[in-house]
């Protein structure tokens, strides 16, 4: 499954950048990650439970930060296992300033699933990654607000 | 021999427990101290792997034992069917083990299984296994495969080319013939993958009694004593007079229950560890993972015509999906099943099919209600149908135009083919003929043209069909390399008060055999049909057999049974002889009466049957008795033929398209029971335009099942469909004596292509001249088509 999208978040490339390495900031943004802790460097023990179409299921992996270049790009190798199958992924993050407090953030990649979850929710998968995306950047800029007010 | 039930609708005997609720099906069956399988299975298509550590699952309460390729992968199940390469090589066979332990080659692999008190703590078990697994490129498009460079599914089969195989005449005077032909229509196309969805899944329970030291296996198949044999002798090593395998009753099979899978072995093998039942069924998405697909044929096909429309030549070259490991007659579908079926209903005078059988990291594809034969009608009736429309001639006209004329098969001789069979008897153009007239072809042809104009386009597709069924001759098909004579065997037992059990080989999984051989049987004997019980499915009971599968239950099995019906009348003509004082020569037996002839003199069936038992009054040179077993060995196939046409209406906005009429006028030869052969055609009918509109395994770039499960496979359902419109012509088979040719298959083997080419011909009355639309034809699929390119 291709994976491709941007969005324009209301910080700096600095603050959006700090914000992505932080786990505790990920952990809470991402859509269903219920733990996520750093193993060593760039290397992170994720889990996550996540309803995708008719199934769902507890999803326990690494998520990887490879070739990180500091506030312009970095990519995300994610390998989950689950009773309802194991997705893979590899995704090419770039952060480009679109002004001195605005930030473009976009991605592409590949996404592979197997298992019954390919089985069985491959016609909606790509809808269920539309809106866990939409959702990863909704809370983004909910806990930018949020980091802002404070 | 009396005609009361012979040629009737008499209602199925079996519905009663059926359409109550009770049948008894594998599943159903508890046993005392029963244990529970479940199979852990690959989630990838192509992986090494690295270690299996199950001891967490070893130790989790109500596991009793837990078994790995490293315990059983030495055993493997056998391929029935040996072709040969062109050049005479012997095919590539690599082992199919019951639980791999090296590498996973397809979704659905079984690496692990675990035996537990319930399946939940089965399952629960299996899922605290931890597999490393070492993830590998995958392959799923056999034309592809055997590109260089492709990855590999067994190391030591290059090119993943199983085989590759010809048949007809030879290349050069077919590409003579095609270079010299006035018009060639070409076609390249994909015959997709089916997934067969019997309602039973798979269900297995191995029994082993430490007492008697004897096997059991209770099994949902189509053929109990051919698994009892291949188990025995090629897989266990069992001796095979202490193996029982019961298949009873079975919820469909379409052939998906023909061939000895792994779990039989793998239950079998458990119970004698634990010493105790172990019962495996398969969920749904298992049966979607591993019960053998049909189909998966990936062709470029030409057919060659003279400047009158005569077919001069026909030049074929298809890969062949056989998946990861060979199912018992993967190998023989798309080459003796299919291969030979390339005459068709026409006088082609030169034919070559070159095939290239491929491994794939795929589910075994095998035999599919038709197997191979449906491949074959389909390539030749889209030739046909679209080589009218480039040519601009009516497509029936271009049939009746190539149509092998009339032969009875009797007075005349049958009609040799360019591909190896000869059929029996045939009369082909009365069956198009029939179908013309039921459909309108004049005023359809009207109304089509009026629609046209609208937004709903109307189209019309023809196909005629031929199968060979009653399968099979066993010299015949030993020449051809199949590792079993296809015989059958059927037995007669008269007991003592006159009331029949009848022991058949072949096996029922919806057929209604038990309805139909009591007709046959009651009539031969002239006796009601409640008199007899038709036992099927055990291998303790029934002397042996070879099961049900390609049409062949009546021609063949049935046969078997009227050989002993005829040695039960010929001997109690002469307990009838002895008891009048005649002799037998002057004895007739009719109408349940043993008569001398031309006297009022006569005894009854019932007063013979005693007179067996309780030999009083008995002839010295007779042994007492009344029971007779004879195995039958058809001389040749047999061969339905039928013509099949598709009235199609596509919304030009949206693509759908609905069967608005199905005329389907075929000959299977004698009938025995109508409403029976109705069915069969019916479901034929159903699966058929399924393949066409509906149906169709997809795989990913990674060789996963996208689609295996209901929510996303689609099946053909009541209101997909038309009330179809069903016709008959008999034509009797000369060489069985029953005159049956066989009726499961028809309907699916003829239907797809008529929906197809009627799609084709809707879209070219629009002025859309597309050559193909790729099945399953989805809505936007169809609509794609009617866009400019």
């Amino acid at each position: 499954m291709e994976l491709n999208g941007s969005y324009i978040l209301p910080a700096s490339t600095q603050k959006i950048w700090e914000m992505l390495m932080n786990p505790d900031t990920l952990a809470k943004v991402t859509p269903g990650i219920s733990r996520l802790e750093l193993e060593s460097e760039n290397v992170y023990k994720a889990i996550a439970e996540v309803k995708i179409g008719p199934v769902s299921g507890k999803f326990e992996g690494k998520a990887e930060v490879l070739h990180p270049v500091v506030a312009q790009s970095f990519t995300l190798n994610v390998h989950q296992n689950s009773k309802i199958g194991n997705v893979s992924a590899h995704i090419k993050m770039h952060l480009k300033a679109v002004s001195e407090h605005e930030t473009e953030l976009s991605f592409a990649g590949k996404a592979h699933m197997s298992g019954l979850l390919a089985r069985t929710g491959n016609r909606v998968m790509s809808g269920v990654a539309n809106t866990l995306t939409k959702q990863f950047f909704q809370n983004f800029e909910d806990e930018l607000a949020a980091k802002v007010e404070v | 021999m009396s005609n009361k039930f012979i040629g009737k609708s008499v209602k199925r005997v079996e519905d009663k427990r059926f359409i109550t609720g009770k049948g008894r099906y594998t599943d159903d069956i508890v046993l005392p101290g029963m244990t529970y399988a479940y199979i852990l299975r690959s989630p990838y298509a192509h992986a090494r792997i690295r270690s299996i550590d199950y001891s967490a699952a070893e130790a989790m309460q109500g596991v009793v034992t837990i078994m790995t390729g490293e315990e059983v992968g030495h055993y493997g199940v056998p391929c029935g069917w040996q072709v040969n390469f062109k050049n005479g090589d012997i095919m590539k066979e690599p082992p199919h083990p019951l639980l791999v332990k090296d590498k996973v080659r397809h979704v659905g692999d079984a690496v692990a299984m675990v035996v537990a008190e319930t399946r939940e703590l089965a399952q629960d078990a299996a899922e605290a296994i931890i597999i490393d697994y070492e993830v590998l490129p995958a392959i799923t498009d056999a034309s592809k495969a055997v590109l260089p460079g492709a990855p590999l599914v067994h190391d030591d089969v290059p090119n993943n080319i199983c085989f590759d195989w010809e048949i007809g005449n030879p290349k050069a005077e077919v590409d003579e013939a095609m270079a010299s032909a006035h018009h060639v229509t070409s076609l390249d196309f994909v015959n997709q993958r089916l997934s067969p969805n019997a309602m039973e899944p798979r269900s297995y329970i191995g029994q082993y009694d430490n007492v008697y030291d004897k096997y059991t296996l209770y099994t949902s198949t189509q053929n109990p004593h051919l698994i009892r044999l291949l188990m025995c002798a090629f897989v266990l090593g069992l001796p095979e007079h202490k193996v029982r395998v019961v298949g009873p009753d079975v919820g469909g099979g379409f052939g998906s229950k023909i061939y000895h899978y792994t779990e039989e072995a793998l239950v079998t093998l458990a119970s004698k560890k634990i010493g105790r039942p172990v019962k495996w069924t398969e969920t749904r998405s298992e049966a979607f993972q591993t019960d053998a697909h049909g189909r998966d044929h990936v062709t470029h096909a030409e057919m060659g015509f003279d400047d009158q429309g005569n077919i001069v030549g026909l030049r074929i070259k298809t890969f062949a999906n056989l998946g990861a490991y060979l199912s018992t007659f993967g190998t023989a579908v798309p080459t003796y099943l299919h291969g030979t079926l390339l005459q068709g209903l026409y006088t082609t005078p030169k034919i070559h099919l070159d095939m290239t059988c491929v491994f794939t990291h795929t589910t075994a594809v095998d035999a599919y209600r038709g197997a191979g034969r449906p491949e074959a009608t389909f390539l030749l009736e889209r030739l046909v149908d679209l080589a009218a429309l480039e040519m601009g001639v009516d497509p029936a006209e271009l049939r009746l135009k190539n149509f092998i004329p009339a032969f009875d098969g009797v007075t005349q001789p049958g009609y040799q083919t360019n591909v190896a069979l000869q059929y029996d008897s045939g009369n082909y153009h009365s069956v198009l003929e029939r179908g013309l007239e039921m459909l309108g072809y004049e005023n359809f042809r009207k109304e089509q043209a009026e629609a046209a104009k609208t937004n709903k386009i109307l189209g019309v597709g023809f196909s005629t069909y031929i199968e060979a069924c009653g399968i099979a001759p066993s010299a015949v098909v030993g020449s051809l390399g199949a590792r079993a004579g296809l015989y059958e065997v059927g037995q007669v037992r008269v007991q003592p008060t006159g009331k029949i059990s009848v022991f058949t080989g072949a096996h029922s999984h919806g057929q209604g055999h038990e309805t139909t051989f009591a007709q046959v049987v009651a009539d031969r004997l002239g006796i009601p049909m409640e008199d007899v019980d038709i036992i099927h499915g055990d291998s303790d009971t029934v002397a042996f057999g070879m099961g049900t599968y390609g049409s062949r239950s009546l021609a063949v099995g049935g046969s078997a049974i009227v050989k002993s019906l005829d040695k039960i009348i010929e001997k109690g003509a002469k307990i009838a002889a002895h008891k009048l004082e005649c002799s037998a020569d002057d004895i007739e037996f009719k109408d349940g009466k043993f008569t001398v002839k031309g006297t009022d003199k006569s005894l009854s069936f019932g007063d013979i049957a005693l007179t067996a038992y309780v030999p009083h009054v008995y002839p010295a040179n007779l042994e007492p008795g009344l029971d007779f077993s004879s195995f039958y060995d058809p001389t040749n196939f047999t061969y339905p033929f039928g013509c099949h046409i598709a009235v199609v209406e596509i919304d030009k906005e949206t693509g759908f398209t609905r069967v608005k009429r199905f005329i389907a006028v075929d000959d299977v030869g004698n009938v025995i029971n109508p409403m029976i052969v109705d069915g069969q055609i019916h479901g034929g009918l159903a699966q058929g335009i399924g393949q066409a509109l509906f149906e169709g395994v997809e795989f990913d770039e990674n060789g996963q099942i996208t689609n295996g499960s209901y929510m996303d496979y689609t099946m053909p359902r009541a209101d997909d469909l038309p009330m179809f419109e069903l016709d008959r012509q008999v034509t009797p088979c000369p060489h069985n004596p029953l005159g049956v040719k066989g009726a499961g298959e028809a309907g699916c083997i003829g239907s797809t292509p008529a929906v197809v080419n009627a799609v084709i011909d809707a879209l070219w009355s629009a002025g859309h001249k597309v050559k193909d639309v790729r099945m399953p034809m989805t809505p936007e699929r169809v609509w794609k088509a009617m866009q400019p390119a």
